[in-house]
This record gives C-alpha cells, structure tokens and sequence, in this order.
C-alpha cells in the first residue's frame, strides 16, 4: 500500500479560528466524556431503583421494572436515539417544544436527547445486574435483617445494596464502558463528540488512517483507564468472603 | 410469652403446618426436635413474621403477629433470633453487626452501641475480633457473635434454628456453652435443635414435631423417660445411636 502517514496532521490548521486538528479531538473528547458520565448517572441511579422494584415483595413494582426492561433492552438503540430526537419534543407543550427546538443550542439540544437516551437505555441493563446482585446474596442474609427489626427500606440500603453492588462490580465496569462506546450514537444526530470529529478530520485532511488511529488511541487509553479505575474501586471496597460474580 | 394457637400454614396445596399449638412461658426453654422437613424452621419463622401463617394465632407478649396492624420490625426487635448459617453481615466488621440493628432500630447512640457491643462480645469471649470481618472468623466464632448480635438488642425471647448443625463438630461446644449460660440467666428461648445433650442440660419442655404437627410436647423428663409417640421413639434412638 503506497501510504504518506503524516502525523504532523493533527498540529495542521483547520482554517477555521485559531484551531488546530487536536483542538477537534479534545473538543470531541469533552462531549464524549460528558455524554457518558451523564447518561451513567442516570443509568446507575434508576437502574438501581428499578433493580431493587425487581426484588421487590409485592407483584405490580416487580412487572413495572420487568416492562421497562424488556421495552428499553430490546428496541434498538438507534431507533430509541431518533425517538427522542425527532418524536419526543414534538409531544411536549407548546413553550418547551419551542424552546427545544429553537432557543437550545443545537449541540445542546442533541446532547440532552443523547444523554435521556443513552441513560435510559442503560438503566435497564444496569436494573438486570442490580438485580441478580440482590438475587446471588443468600436468603439468610435478608432474613436476619428483618429479624433484628430492619424495615424494608433499611433492610436494602444498609444489607442488601451494599453486599450486591460489591458483587457486581464487574460487570457494571463492563456496562460502564459500554456507554463510552455506546456515546457515538450522537455523532447521527449531529453532535461533534470524538467519532464525529474523527470522520469530519478524516473528510476535511484527507488523512483518514491518522484520524482514525488516533481516535482508536483515546477510546483505548480511556478504557483501559476506567477499567483501572474500576479495579482500584473494587480493591478498596473488598471485603473477605464476598466474591464478586463473573463479568462478561 | 410466646403463645402458639391452632396455628396452620401452605405453600399452595402443600401443608406445612397443621394445627400447632404451644406455648412458652417466661424464662422457659423449649426444645423443638423432629425430622428433616418436619416444619421446625417454618414454626420457628412463624413466631416472629418472617413466615406468614394462613390461620391460627401466634402471640408474643400479648402482641399479635399474624394481625395486620401490629408494627412487625417492632416486634421482631425484641425477640432475637439465631440462624442455622449464622448470616452474620459479610461487609460489615464484627462490631458493626452488633452495632447495626441497635443504631438503625432502637435509635441508640453510636457510641452506646458500641460499648454494648463490645461488653457482649466480652461475654462471648470474642473481644479481640471487634474489628475483624465474619469471613475471618470460624463457624463457631460467628455464631457466637450472631448470639451476641441477637442479645444486643434486649431481646425479651431468643429463637435457634440449628444454631449448630452447620458447625464442625469440635467447634457445637462453644456455642452450646454460651447457650447454656443464657438458659440459667433466665433467658425465655425456642431453641430448634437435635443436641439432645443441651436438651437433657437445660430444656424445660420438648416439643417433637412430624408432617408439619405437633406430635409430642411433654416436660423433658417424661418426654426422655416415655415418648408417647412411636415416631417420636424412632426418631430419639436414631439420633442418640450416633
Ligand atoms: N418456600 C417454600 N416453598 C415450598 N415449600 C417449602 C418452602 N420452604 C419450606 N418448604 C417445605 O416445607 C417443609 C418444612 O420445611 P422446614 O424447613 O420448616 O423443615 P425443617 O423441619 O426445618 O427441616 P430441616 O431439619 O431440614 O431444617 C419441607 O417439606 C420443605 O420442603
Ligand atoms: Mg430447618
């Protein structure tokens, strides 16, 4: 293959501002980052919640969770990104259907469909794992804590909870994850995270294998840091004689 | 104290417990015996609401369990209970297992707590693991802190379900030890158990449970002396053979 890498690319302006090509990755980096540590507190705090609904004595909390999950986990989630983008504000009132559509910024606007989106998405793959947390933790353990007088909300927050989140640290690492990689969704709707600034590098250089090469280096470099980060959480909150179930 | 009455519960069509009636009385201490399945963990579960029972009625104090009204986590705040697997809570340290339910429940200070907590451990001869996490410890040893966990809250009845039958034999004595010396304190306690040596020690009554009923409730003497029931003989020579 006749080639010219040419890595002095990314120091090269773009003839737009005082911006060099880096100046895009960064900018796309940001977004992408912000996209998924938002989308993941959503993810984290009602998926937990629903989660727990699954666990739940009674039937109606346990088959509203169990709908929610089967609706979000299996429509695509392409097809639930163009849902909130283009049908959900339609549906609004009047004033915060304009304000939406007209006063937001258009990266703004995409950025808060992204994020409801990808955090619900991910809320119900997170309220699975919660769930077989709670499910893996013998029967005994819920038991004794009523026995000695717990209420149910005292029994999950103070036994329960904090038993099956150790226990599923990885695989919530792995869904973590996920939400970087999944973030690239808003690079169809318009948002200029790092995949869409990586093609718009790609169109305007030429300089395709560079672009892409160098977006590969930072999903790497940011996988592999969550995923030490992830190892060095669960290092700390490790108790003896609670395992932790298998990631995927 | 603890007052039983025609006392019936189903998992669908299948009975587990067929017209039980008991009684223990202040201070008593009750030996429940029978075999596997016979409906002892279930009986002793029904006591204090972690089973609900489909008729019948079970009073503690005066207070009924079964009545929808009645403010369960209270009730249950004051009758301790032992687990045949200790269920000791894995990421808490030991104090903080004694420490929990007395901060959370009664409302007492962090502080008081603990003081309790250690003097209890104190008792049970575990002051040197405070700090430690139950899967640091033996069987024994985390039994014995689910004995103290229990006496933490000033409970005014104990309940055992096999509180040694997942224990290697060398370590049934210790807490059998800690046991005893709750029974001569006074203690009102329900203990689910097949030691019959802690039975012949200190129980009051023995209560001999098959297919879900109450087949022989008789003073220990008569019951070790003339066990009326044939199964009930069975039972005893099988498991005083070994
Ligand atoms: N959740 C449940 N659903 C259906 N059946 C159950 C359930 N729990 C217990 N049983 C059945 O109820 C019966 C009584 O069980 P229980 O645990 O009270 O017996 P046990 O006398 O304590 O026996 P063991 O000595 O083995 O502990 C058994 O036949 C058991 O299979
Ligand atoms: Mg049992």
């Amino acid at each position: 293959m006749n080639y010219n890498w040419d890595w002095r690319v990314f120091f090269k302006p773009t003839g737009i501002g005082n911006e060099i090509y880096l100046d895009w990755f960064v900018t796309g980096l940001g977004w992408t980052i912000a996209l998924a540590l938002s989308a993941w507190v959503i993810a984290l705090l009602l998926g937990s919640l629903l989660g727990v609904m699954r666990t739940l004595p009674g039937r109606y909390a346990a088959r509203i969770a169990g709908a929610y999950v089967e609706l979000f986990r299996n429509v695509p989630l392409l097809v639930q990104l163009f849902v909130w983008y283009f049908i959900v504000p339609d549906w609004l009132p009047e004033p915060l259907e304009d304000w939406f559509k007209q006063d937001l910024h258009p990266a703004i606007s995409a950025f808060i469909s992204v994020t409801i989106c990808l955090g619900l998405f991910t809320a119900a793959r997170v309220c699975e794992q919660v769930r077989t947390g709670i499910q893996a933790l013998p029967r005994g353990q819920a038991m004794a804590a009523y026995a000695l007088g717990l209420s149910l909300p005292q029994v999950y927050r103070q036994v329960l909870l904090p038993q099956a989140f150790r226990i599923i640290i990885p695989p919530l690492t792995s869904e973590f994850l996920n939400v970087f990689k999944n973030s690239s969704v808003a690079s169809l709707i318009g948002l200029m995270e790092l995949l869409a600034q990586t093609k718009q590098t790609a169109e305007f250089t030429a300089n395709l294998f560079e672009a892409f090469t160098l977006a590969t280096l930072i999903y790497f470099t940011l996988n592999m840091g969550l995923m030490l980060f992830m190892r060095w959480v669960e290092k700390r909150v490790r108790v003896p004689g609670l395992i932790a179930l298998g990631g995927k | 104290m603890i007052a039983i009455e025609n006392v019936s519960k189903w998992y669908g069509d299948f009975q587990v417990l067929t017209d039980c009636t008991t009684a223990v009385q202040k201070g008593e201490v009750v030996v429940v015996c029978g075999p596997s399945g016979s409906g002892k963990s279930t009986l002793i579960k029904c006591v204090n609401g972690l089973e609900p029972f489909q008729s019948g009625k079970i009073l503690i104090d005066g207070t009924s369990v079964g009545d929808a009204k009645t403010d369960l986590p209270k009730l249950r705040s004051r009758v301790g209970m032992v687990f045949q697997h200790f269920e000791l809570f894995p990421h808490l340290s030991i104090i903080n297992n004694l420490t929990l339910a007395q901060v959370q429940v009664l409302g007492r200070s962090v502080e008081g707590a603990r003081q309790k907590g250690l003097a209890l451990l104190e008792r049970v001869g575990l002051s040197a693991h405070a700090t430690k996490f139950p899967g640091q410890l033996s069987g024994g040893q985390q039994q014995r802190v689910a004995i103290a966990r229990a006496l933490a809250m000033d409970p005014i009845a104990m309940l055992f379900d096999e509180p040694t039958s997942a224990l290697d034999p060398e370590m049934i004595n210790e807490v059998l030890d800690v046991m005893v010396e709750l029974a001569h304190e006074g203690m009102t306690m329900m203990v689910v158990t097949h030691e019959m040596g802690f039975a012949r020690k200190v129980a009051d009554r023995v209560i001999f449970m098959d297919r879900g009923a109450i087949v022989e409730d008789a003073k220990k003497d008569d019951f070790f002396g003339s066990p009326r029931s044939e199964r009930a003989q069975a039972f005893l020579s099988k498991i005083l053979s070994h």
